[in-house]
């Protein structure tokens, strides 16, 4: 009789995730995953059909993850500038919370895989609605210069992923350390909501 | 809804390729208590897992067997 060891997946996912991350897809393999987590190849098919299967699974649990925090405490009824500010801080606390999750997800966005895991979330559906919600709402409020979406995108998101990925890094310009604070965060945050609002 | 765990069965086979239109693919896909099965032909194991309530490992091995096949149950 098989029973479901939740901990033993957990194992798994973050194993997969690591090994992933540092070899990327070309260099990973269940063989290497089973070795890694001291559990058989078998126990590893029970839970995954194959690789990508196995990529697919965790990418949506990360995915998910990550909708669900760039939404806590979010309403797409707030002001332009509350909304853009809450955000740049939850995206940032999940970043900072969860660097490997990221930097898996860097590598999945890159990937196949991404569509096939972004349409196998119901979540993803409601994600995009409310923050499209948002972005019309700004617009209807004339909160917001109207502009190309990819546009609008990289000026209110690109300044902090900058800064979060240089916080990742530990460094910045001429491997000058670097840690983000809520102050740097702020000072971006206030020439970002500048660039966007009429 | 999640597959029973105990439905799944794993085998270690030397099914290195699969033609589309081979009789194992077939007899596989037909199979009335089989709900799903795959090979991972990219592992060195190529791995095959079966999905089914009601046969027995010994009766897939069995099966694959016929075809010309290695089958050995992965613990």
């Amino acid at each position: 009789m098989r029973i479901r060891d939740v901990d033993k997946e957990k194992l798994v996912i973050t194993n997969a995730i690591d090994q992933i991350v540092r070899d990327g897809f070309q260099g990973f393999s269940m063989n290497k995953l089973a070795k890694a987590c001291s559990i058989s190849v078998g126990t590893l098919y029970i839970y995954y059909k194959d690789k990508d299967d196995l990529i697919q699974k965790i990418g949506a649990v990360i995915a998910l993850k990550f909708f669900t925090g760039t939404v806590k405490d979010f309403s797409p009824e707030m002001s332009f500038e509350e909304g853009l500010w809450k955000q740049w801080e939850n995206r940032a606390a999940f970043t900072m919370k969860y660097p490997k999750e990221v930097a898996f997800f860097e590598i999945v966005k890159h990937s196949p895989h991404s569509d096939i895991i972004l349409d196998s979330i119901q979540e993803f559906a409601d994600f995009r609605k409310i923050m499209k919600e948002f972005i019309d709402n700004g617009l209807r409020n004339k909160e917001l210069v109207p502009m190309t979406f990819e546009a609008f995108w990289s000026v209110a998101y690109g300044p902090l992923y900058t800064l979060l990925n240089l916080h990742t890094e530990g460094k910045s310009m001429g491997g000058k350390p670097f840690k983000l604070t809520k102050e740097i965060m702020k000072e971006a945050f206030s020439r970002t909501i500048k660039a966007l609002t009429p | 809804m999640e597959t029973e765990l105990n439905s799944i069965h794993v085998f270690k086979t030397n099914i290195k390729n699969i033609d589309p239109a081979c009789e194992m693919r077939k007899t596989l896909d037909d199979h009335s208590d089989i709900k799903h099965w795959s090979i991972d032909h990219e592992d060195v194991d190529c791995v095959l897992r079966v999905v089914s309530d009601v046969l027995k490992p010994e009766t897939i091995i069995g099966m694959i067997n016929q075809f010309g096949h290695e089958c050995q149950e992965l613990n």
